[in-house]
């Protein structure tokens, strides 16, 4: 059964993909029913597959040669990320019934979108090194496609552009791990690289683990690679909601924490992934301190949640970090529609234009209420309770530094949510922007979304349990609901946190009072507006390469004679080279 | 001094492969481009038959050098074909005339 339903998730959805692409966009009413029924499909085959979890290979499909066998995993890592794409695909496909209506190219926007969530349901199940980085890419080339969809505009374009770049920079990591791996053990068998890790080459092993770290910061936009996910955010928001929140920027968090047991010995690899979370997740809050765009607010705050995760698995919390992680893509993705729904209605996403848009969509108000809730980490919802977990593992086996830093940055969200939230829903209106609330359909995808932020915390005992038992490399302490809630309440670091999100609030309540205070602190909020020098890096370097290849065009002259000499080089220099080393 | 079969063939095959690179490199007509193309590939498959008879597997040797009569028979008549669409199209038949997609 498992077999079929593995296939089912990854195939379902791409022969959605043709069909919708086939059929034309002159038939758009047909095109939009289409592509909900098969995200649908896709949506319940991952949630039929969680009962059949199994640790080790579930599925083989023989190919034969250096490919080895392209192999299948349903265990419990896999199947829950793949459940998460396909449900909150689901949900961005319903979503996009109101959002999309009326424009051209459906057919191209729902086959990306469905091409991807079986591309990413596939990069989870997959336990082939080699497969996983041709799913890896192909969500690449998915986000990015998305992210230029409107191909006539220079931004997105650039965006779709810049992301698929620093993707495709970090894919690299990721193959010189799978060859490493491959030439160490002639297997891609990702279980049997995570089992004979230690049987590697010190220096091998070493490579392959910072080449996946690269790897998952460039994906998951962790620092130094954070610039892409903002500039993404000319995507149609559905996409962010599913590409740039829940689902795509999680492969990192999860290459990370799949081999984890792996690169745990790698000595300065731990250390590094949490300086990596905590560096990324400081600079990208307080660059969602200072941002006026609604969408870039949300996209540095899914970098910062990131970087929580990432740190998170770098003081060796596995369980918090995927908890994390399935908390995250749900009130993100909820915050993302919700947001969709808003510029959708009033047609900007300057938040400076908005205010008091509560009363006009109250519905909208509600659901982003609860998200923002979740995302500040208050009791009850989802986000309190994973959060509070990264910071009592990152307490446990972390250093207090990052401790301490990771804190200021619980608060920081706090303060830039409620920032966020008071300048679109409520104040006073800034312009005379008319809101409508949110479509039927787009009401139908929020309103469970909003149930997920409130409830899923009470999946943490049996999700744990699934971790704890299909995971035979992990070390995870399988605990009831109960138990988690007990050693939440229990532990001294909550109140620090909750003292620490109180204080943010705090402080959006006194700032008035506390202009002074903001006026001290103007140079880094003029630095986090310039994220922080990130882009002029990325300027000059992208400036470097262009003059140098500028300066290269030389010595193409497209005479056949010289072609022919350089050919002939070439081969007295291989032939040299083999002559000398024997 | 005299030469075994095998040596003469040798340098049979990289007498050929060094006329074809001249070729190559010093002529600029496309006839003669194919020509010294021809040239080239006819001494690999001259290698290749030699390769097999040393390997003590002749029968292979012959066979992949007639695969290579095949391949390369299609070449050359793509290559002509090609050349005589680039007459038409440049007026000339000196490989200068194609370095447009420089630009």
């Amino acid at each position: 059964m498992a077999p079929t339903l593995i296939l089912l998730i990854i195939g379902v959805p791409w022969a959605g993909a043709l069909l919708i692409w086939w059929i034309g966009d002159t038939r758009s009413h047909l095109q939009h029913t289409l592509a909900v029924l098969f995200s649908l499909a896709a949506a319940v085959a991952s949630i039929l597959l969680i009962p059949f979890a199994q640790s080790g290979t579930a599925l083989t499909l023989p190919v034969g040669g250096v490919f080895g066998d392209f192999t299948f995993v349903a265990d419990g890592m896999g199947i829950f990320l793949a459940a998460i794409a396909a449900i909150i695909g689901c949900f961005a496909v319903i979503f996009s019934v109101n959002y999309m209506h009326g424009e051209a190219q459906l057919g191209r926007y729902y086959a990306l979108v469905l091409f991807f969530i079986g591309a990413m349901a596939g990069l989870v199940l997959a336990s082939s090194l080699l497969l996983m980085f041709f799913f890896w890419e192909i969500t690449a080339l998915c986000s990015y496609a998305l992210i230029a969809f409107n191909n006539d505009d220079p931004k997105a374009v650039y965006g779709g552009i810049k992301a698929l770049l620093m993707t495709q920079l970090g894919g690299i990591g990721l193959l010189v791990g799978a060859i490493l791996a491959y030439s160490n053990l002639g297997s891609y068998d990702l279980n049997l690289f995570i089992k004979n890790s230690g049987s590697l080459p010190a220096g091998a092993l070493a490579v392959a683990a910072f080449g996946f770290l690269i790897a998952a910061a460039a994906k998951s936009a962790q620092f130094p690679f954070q610039t892409w996910l903002p500039d993404a955010m000319e995507a149609p928001t559905p996409i962010s909601a599913l590409i740039h929140a829940a689902t795509m920027v999680n492969a990192g968090v999860y290459l990370l924490a799949r081999f984890y047991p792996a690169f745990e010995s790698v000595p300065g690899w731990k250390i590094t992934v949490v300086i990596v979370g905590v560096i990324t997740a400081l600079l990208a809050g307080m660059m969602a301190l200072v941002s006026n765009d609604l969408k870039r607010v949300l996209a540095y705050s899914t970098v910062s949640q990131l970087g929580y995760m990432v740190y998170a698995i770098g003081a060796g919390g596995i369980f918090a970090s995927q908890f994390h992680l399935l908390s995250h893509s749900i009130f993100k993705a909820l915050l993302f529609l919700a947001a969709g729904a808003v510029i959708h209605s009033i047609g900007t996403r300057d938040m400076r234009l908005m205010g008091a848009l509560g009363r006009q969509m109250p519905v909208t108000r509600t659901v982003f209420v609860i998200g923002a809730l979740a995302l500040a980490g208050i009791p009850i919802l989802n986000g309190f309770w994973s959060k509070e977990l990264i910071l009592e593992a990152g307490l446990l086996h972390g250093p207090v530094w990052a401790y301490a830093i990771m804190v200021f940055t619980a608060g920081l969200t706090a303060l830039y949510t409620f920032r966020c939230v008071w300048m679109v829903f409520y104040g006073k209106a800034r312009s005379s922007l008319h809101g409508h609330d949110a479509g039927i359909m787009m009401k139908f995808a929020l309103i469970p979304l909003a149930f997920g932020a409130l409830t899923t915390w009470i999946l943490a005992g049996p999700f744990s349990h699934l971790l704890e038992t299909s995971l035979p490399f992990h070390e995870i302490e399988a605990a009831t609901t109960m138990r988690f809630i007990q050693e939440v309440i229990s532990a001294p670091a909550t109140l620090v946190a909750l003292g620490a999100i109180a204080l943010g609030l705090a402080a959006w309540w006194q700032r008035e009072n506390l202009a002074s205070l903001t006026r001290a602190f103007q140079g880094i909020g003029k630095a986090a507006e310039k994220s922080f020098g990130f882009e002029a890096i990325n300027t000059a370097v992208t400036t470097a390469f262009e003059q140098g290849a500028e300066t290269l065009r030389n010595t193409q002259t497209g005479l056949l004679s010289w072609n022919i000499l350089g050919i002939l080089a070439g081969l007295i220099i291989v032939l040299a080279i083999l002559a000398a080393g024997g | 001094m005299t030469l075994s079969i095998s040596e003469i063939i040798l340098i049979t095959v990289i007498l050929l492969l060094g006329i074809g690179f001249y070729g190559l490199l010093a002529v600029r007509n496309l006839i003669k481009v194919i020509v010294s193309l021809q040239i080239m590939v006819k001494g690999m498959m001259l290698g290749f038959v030699l390769a097999g008879r040393l390997a003590g597997n002749v029968s292979l040797g012959q066979s992949l050098a007639i695969l290579v009569i095949v391949v390369d028979t299609i070449v050359a008549i793509i290559g002509l074909a090609l050349a005589v669409q680039i007459r038409r199209y440049a007026g000339s038949l000196d490989v200068k005339a194609l370095t447009t997609l420089k630009r």
